[in-house]
């Protein structure tokens, strides 16, 4: 069985001039290594060419981020925290931290961001001599040459468009999916108001209750939500959901 | 430590303790990774022997059990270095399985790519192990040199080299782009004609030969008993290979073969690892050809529902090592309720006693390196 084997493959002269092997060997490694270029690299001096979706260390444009928290949300290892910092024009903003020293480079903060603020770059020489200076701050985690290669955009299909034959459009989830209210939990504290990141909730009057308090119920502007889920998260009483469009 | 059979001592007639335990890792050359091989030696011979394994233990499952399940897909990544992509390969078919959805023909093909692009990955891992375990520096070197085609075409499909995080549940990340459809097939023309000398360098070289063949037996029946799979036991001549007899993916849809060895010794492993590596190849050529016809457009990835439905779901899968197994406990929320791993070289390392019993010590190495351990998994 194990000759049967052996001779499928492709004789090696080799074999056969046993007397001449080594030196068959060594000319014929001879002949390669001169003929090819190095196999290896000088690191420090030339480095490994990346494609420019390689997944190093993950960038942000400052300017795109909504402050969602999906990154945040997202996260594997739990590295990311938003934190607060000035904008160009003196305004207070909320903008992803990240401790590269957990970092997993697994890519999830830039394919789940549903602005493509987050990306991945192919900077990968993060050492740094202190744990300290391990932690990228929002300005910090900004990378000269971002192009459009360098986002994660999910492109998923419904499985109801396969079943209708329309397998080619492609959509993500943050243009599908839609938080939905329970009136009867809702207690009209204006919460999911407050966290949303891109204005798209607002608070539309029902009548009044006993009390003579105005009830007030969001209203989602489906054009403008990008399920980032934190109304869902925040809402005291459980009143949200979102809507799955499968 | 003595043993109940004790010699007496010809000279002076007290009772002699000639059998040694000889305690061979966690920190050991031998041992790729962090365990232990207890083996009894009576002079050069081994008598007995115990694997100790456990050091890598991280509470993988149980660190499961507070996470989505997206977030679980980076950490299956991390149970093998040297074949990330059959896990998370694994983990989605199992959970998918509990969603009861049907992945699409060009998702199924891309992740049976990226499978044997790991087989090929981790085989090369191993035979550079084997060659340094067998005192032989080049050849660790020129399987690593091609092992790096590899790490490259996982760059371009993916965009990270070891820990690729690519298979998705429903799917896979991205379609594969231009520059992998354009590099596969040229990488792997250039791996069937390079892959010869690392090979000749093992086969035409008697001093090898004579070290693998004949050590470290395996019968039938020991791998019936013990649970042994993959390479080690196709290596017995158990002709059994859970691509083609229970398959998963597309693999009914591809020609390939098993090879099966009947000789049961080290050789017969390695002969079989080789010729997987080959089969391989022959397998990512089929299903380059099915994605360029099913078209640029066809899709790839499936939207899935965030929460999966309370049940339990088991899938297996045909890994480098042998065969692992995911078990999937859902209880109806965006968490698991529990999963379970099989792993593969856990159930191989218990077959140590059989295998080194009987050989010299200085055999063990190359014996307990053609099972190709891999703590990541094992210890979990």
């Amino acid at each position: 069985m194990t000759k049967e084997f052996l001779d499928k493959y492709p004789k090696n002269p080799a074999r056969t001039l046993w007397i001449m092997k080594p030196v068959v060997t060594v000319l014929k490694l001879l002949f390669k290594t001169t003929v090819h270029r190095p196999v290896t690299i000088l690191y420090p001096y030339e480095k490994l060419w990346v494609p420019d979706n390689y997944r190093g260390r993950p960038g942000l444009r400052f300017d795109r981020c909504v402050e969602c928290g999906m990154c945040v949300r997202m996260c594997p290892t739990a590295c990311i925290k938003l934190v607060d910092v000035d904008d160009d024009n003196g305004k207070k903003v909320k903008r992803p931290q990240i401790n590269m020293g957990r970092c997993a480079m697994c890519g999830y903060c830039a394919e789940y961001c549903p602005v493509d603020a987050m990306t991945v770059t192919p900077e990968f020489e993060l050492a740094e001599y202190t744990r300290r200076d391990l932690i990228y701050g929002p300005r910090r985690l900004a990378y000269d040459g971002i192009n459009e290669n360098m986002e994660i955009h999910i492109e998923e299909t419904l499985i109801s468009d396969i079943e209708n034959g329309n397998p080619e459009r492609r959509i993500s989830p943050f243009k599908t999916d839609r938080p939905v209210l329970e009136a009867s939990k809702c207690i009209s504290c204006k919460k999911c108001e407050k966290v949303c990141p891109v204005d798209a909730v607002k608070m539309i009057e029902h009548g009044v209750n006993e009390k003579g308090r105005a009830i007030l119920y969001p209203e989602f502007d489906d054009g403008l939500c990008i399920c980032c889920r934190n109304c869902v998260e925040d809402c005291p009483k459980d009143a949200l959901h979102i809507n799955e469009v499968l | 430590m003595t043993d109940e059979k004790q010699s007496v001592c010809i000279d002076c007639g007290t009772a002699d303790t000639g059998k040694m335990w000889v305690i061979m890792g966690p920190q050991h050359p031998f041992s790729h990774g962090l365990w232990t091989l207890k083996a009894q030696i009576d002079g050069e011979i081994v008598t007995d022997a115990e694997p100790i394994v456990g050091y890598l233990h991280r509470g993988w499952e149980k660190e499961c059990e507070n996470r989505t399940y997206p977030k679980i897909i980076p950490m299956a990544d991390r149970l093998c270095y040297a074949a990330s992509m059959t896990y998370t390969h694994l983990y989605c078919l199992t959970v998918e399985k509990a969603l009861g959805i049907e992945v699409p023909d060009k998702a199924k093909y891309i992740r049976m790519v990226g499978d044997e692009i790991c087989r090929i990955q981790s085989h090369l891992m191993w035979l550079a192990a084997v060659g340094t375990d067998l005192g032989n520096l080049t050849v660790f070197l020129w399987a690593m040199r091609e092992r790096e085609y590899f790490m490259d075409l996982n760059v371009r499909l993916c965009g990270a080299r070891m820990t690729t995080n690519f298979p998705r549940i429903g799917g896979v990340r991205n379609d594969t782009t231009e520059l992998f459809d354009r590099d596969i097939l040229r990488c792997i023309d250039l791996f069937e004609k390079s892959i010869w000398d690392t090979i000749s360098l093992i086969d035409d070289s008697s001093i090898f030969i004579s070290r693998m063949r004949g050590t470290g037996y395996l019968t039938r029946e020991q791998c019936a008993n013990l649970g042994i799979t993959g390479p080690a036991m196709r290596g017995t001549g158990v002709d059994f290979d859970v691509r083609r007899d229970d398959p998963y993916s597309n693999y009914d849809k591809v020609d390939y073969e098993v090879p099966v060895l009947k000789d049961g010794d080290s050789y017969a492993r390695y002969l079989v690892r080789i010729e997987e590596m080959f089969q391989s190849c022959k397998i990512i050529k089929q299903c380059m050809q099915k994605i360029g016809a099913l078209g640029k457009n066809a899709p790839y990835r499936l939207k899935t529902p965030s929460n999966v439905p309370a049940g339990r779901a088991f899938a297996r899968i045909e890994d480098p090592r042998g065969e692992s197994m995911m078990y999937l406990v859902a209880d109806g929320t965006d968490k698991p309720y529990r999963l379970k791993v099989r792993s593969p070289i856990f159930t191989n390392v218990s077959a140590s006693k059989p295998l080194v019993q009987g050989s010299r010590i200085a055999d063990v190495p190359v014996i307990m390196a053609m099972i190709d351990m891999c703590l990541g998994e094992t210890d979990r």
